[in-house]
């Protein structure tokens, strides 16, 4: 009873998720048709000419710094009767570590646990890091011949997330990890099997028939599995992004009351980051589960 | 040709999107050691301390169990012992009630032998005493008799008329 809710759970949020996904790219952001005017599509240096160092990464680095600070200072002397720190940190962990152990299962959850809380955590604190009224609005910009200064064309901070290199960076360490997990749960042959293999138990002419579509399925799953890192980058991208174009959208639709129009559309976006933290955490838990999990046919094929 | 063309679209894309190689890797760098700092530093202590404790409690609860039970074999304990307690005090209670009866009786025995004894004896003594008194009475009847007598006849009496008077008056103080 308890696997079919956190399943309907689950597929609620991915719906959530996805939903959001398709409604924020279908609305036009706030660049609309002024690109100059929104946020940059990609993250810039910092330096005079640009420089290695981008102002996503700095945020990136600070969220990371301060995670780690944290985690540290909970756990530098852990009480058996936690309070403060140690008991927001345990109740994130206990939380996340429950919720991933009715989505893939104990024994998975243990092996894996380390990735899917690091990204649920970073992705969610780096979200709403870039909330922070500041980011992206502070910076360098060129001024107008009266020497107004209307848009910020280099913030000195940027979302960690809105920057596709970070979401591509957690998409292909996940791909890694998944190839990884995937062969350790059903060595090279199992890999090959669960992918290309004929589900269902078939004979005779059937079972060569069987044999040729699903290889054929196969294919087109590996083309799906090498999209995922793709499409995982994107989603995160996409939606970070677009709700970064919104707010500036928002603040400069008037200019009197942008301090007050952004604000509706704030709560939005905390809620937002909560839900593409949780959609790219539970697409890569089930991403794995789909491919540790050993189906009957397969289970005597392994062995 | 195709290859070709698919690689630039990649480059492309990756161009408009600033996806490049050096901060692809700086990127996977940070993230990996965000993730090893937090497994280090949270997710391995914490789930520690959370297993130690569910351990723990689940301990404490066999423990709460055991002393429950405990609880209850003493209550029961305590409760049988009060029960041979009550069963041996009311056997006491009605031996010694069947001793109070019998030592009871026997005082009872004793006391009315004895007040019989008493009674007995007394009795005895008072016919003594009236035995003794009558004597006496006798005696002084007779006495009085021969006084009277010789008072009366102005005859000095013998010790044989004394005898004989008070046998006389002794027979008829008998009738």
């Amino acid at each position: 009873m308890t696997k079919r809710r956190l399943s309907l759970y689950c597929a609620s949020l991915l719906w959530l998720g996805l939903a959001w996904a398709g409604w924020a790219a279908e609305t036009p952001s706030g660049g609309g048709g002024h690109a100059a005017a929104g946020l940059p599509q990609s993250a810039v240096g910092l330096g005079r000419e640009g420089g290695f160092i981008t102002n996503s990464m700095v945020v990136t680095w600070m969220v990371a710094a301060g995670l780690i600070v944290l985690a540290r200072a909970a756990t530098r002397q852990l009480k058996a009767v936690p309070d403060g720190l140690q008991n927001f940190w345990e109740w994130l962990v206990e939380s996340l570590y429950e919720f991933l152990e009715g989505i893939i299962g104990a024994e998975l959850a243990k092996k894996t646990f380390w990735f899917f809380a690091t990204v649920f955590i970073f992705i969610l604190f780096t979200n709403w890091f870039g909330l922070i009224p500041g980011v992206g609005t502070i910076g360098w910009g060129t001024p107008d011949s009266e020497g107004h200064l209307h848009h910020i064309s280099r913030p000195l901070l940027r979302g960690g997330n809105a920057d596709m290199n970070m979401t591509l960076a957690m998409a292909l360490i996940f791909f890694a990890c998944w190839v990884v997990w995937a062969l350790q749960a059903n060595g090279p042959g199992g890999f090959f099997l669960h992918i290309f293999g004929p589900k269902g138990e078939t004979a005779g002419m059937l079972k060569v028939l069987m044999v040729v579509v699903f290889f054929a399925v196969g294919l087109l799953e590996v083309v799906s599995i090498l999209f995922r890192p793709v499409s995982l980058s994107f989603r995160l991208y996409g939606n970070i992004f677009a709700g970064e174009n919104m707010l500036e959208s928002m603040a400069r639709l008037v200019p009197a009351l942008g301090w007050l129009i952004p604000i509706p559309f704030y709560f939005l976006e905390v809620l937002v980051g909560l839900v593409q933290a949780l959609v790219f955490m539970l697409l890569t838990a089930v991403f794995t589960l789909l491919i540790c999990t050993h189906e009957e046919g397969h289970e005597k094929a392994h062995a | 040709m195709q290859h070709v063309l698919f690689a630039n679209m990649i480059s492309d894309t990756a161009l408009d999107f600033g996806v490049d190689w050096p901060h692809l890797i700086a990127q996977i760098v940070s993230f990996s050691i965000v993730a090893f700092l937090l497994h280090r530093f949270a997710y391995k202590p914490i789930l520690l301390v959370l297993a130690e404790r569910r351990q723990r409690i689940q301990e404490s609860l066999d423990k709460a169990a055991q002393i429950q039970a405990e609880l209850a074999r003493t209550e029961a304990a305590r409760q049988e012992a009060l029960n041979q307690a009550n069963a041996q005090a009311n056997k006491l209670i009605e031996e010694a009630r069947a001793a109070a009866a019998r030592v009871l009786e026997q005082e009872t025995q004793k006391a009315v032998a004895a007040a019989n004894e008493i009674i007995a004896k007394a009795s005895e003594a008072s016919e003594a005493e009236l035995a003794r008194m009558k004597l006496e009475l006798r005696r002084e009847v007779g006495r009085l008799v021969v006084e009277t007598t010789a008072k009366v006849t102005g005859k000095i009496l013998t010790v044989d008329d004394h005898q004989r008077l008070i046998e006389e008056t002794n027979r008829e103080l008998a009738a």
